[in-house]
């Protein structure tokens, strides 16, 4: 006998906020992180170390997005670089990251959120049709 | 079903703002005793989106590709009012939001 309330019941992705350390880190690793330093450091007037910092801070796909360098002996050839320079964009709905031109263009695979583009060419393609 | 822009309290949204602003901090300490310059340290540091960075032109570390596509995006596309996911500003006056439909003149369709 079936449960009635599993039919019933349909399981809708649904995004939820991350606003804790977790979503912060993931946010910022996201988006990237640059922190520049100029520090000089004198003893009676004569100039005794300088320190000057150029770091980037970022995930890997973020990183490999905008070009930065990888340690030497790091294969960039592998399937994995190669998913993540597809661009990729978070759906509004179920919060997966899907490939941002399909999500725009038709849905997201996850959850079935379409874009207003998309509704757009849906009602373009039906008035061509008939 | 249209999808507003969630509204992000806490840390997230904390960092967020402030790595968007730009933190600089700008010090410098002198030490001096009996009249005589003894110690000085000048700290100028900057930290920052990328984004941000990109924007005002900060120094990336040697050998960073500045000639990406995800580079000319970064700097041009700008973000829906409504949902706020980011378009090119092109598409986002002149055909509405693709993301939300959000109409920049919708009187004038």
């Amino acid at each position: 006998m079936r449960d009635k309330t599993m039919e019933s019941t349909t399981f809708r992705p649904e995004r939820t906020e991350d606003t804790g350390l977790s979503g912060a880190i993931d946010k910022i690793l996201d988006k990237g992180l640059v922190i520049n330093a100029d520090i000089t450091i004198d003893v009676a007037g004569v100039e005794l170390l300088g320190i000057k910092i150029r770091a980037a801070l970022a995930s890997f796909e973020t990183a490999a997005k905008y070009g930065l360098e990888f340690p030497s002996g790091t294969n960039l050839e592998t399937a994995g670089w190669r998913e993540a320079m597809i661009e990729k964009e978070e759906c509004p709905q179920c919060g997966k990251r899907v490939d941002r031109e399909e999500l725009l263009n038709f849905a997201c695979p996850w959850c079935g959120w379409e874009s207003a583009k998309a509704k757009k060419r849906k009602v373009r393609a039906k008035v061509g049709v008939q | 079903m249209v999808i507003l822009r969630p509204e992000e309290t806490g840390l997230k949204e904390l960092l967020d703002r402030i790595l968007d602003k730009g933190v600089a901090v700008d010090a410098s300490v002198r030490v001096n005793l009996v009249g005589v310059d003894l110690l000085g340290i000048n700290a100028r540091t900057i930290l920052s989106s990328f984004k941000t960075a990109a924007k005002i032109g900060l120094d990336f570390p040697e050998g960073t590709n500045l000639n990406t596509p995800a580079w000319q995006d970064l700097i041009t596309k700008q973000p829906c009012p409504v949902c706020g996911m980011e378009s090119r500003p092109k598409d986002l006056k002149e055909e509405g939001c693709p993301w939300c439909g959000w109409n920049y003149r919708p009187d004038e369709r």
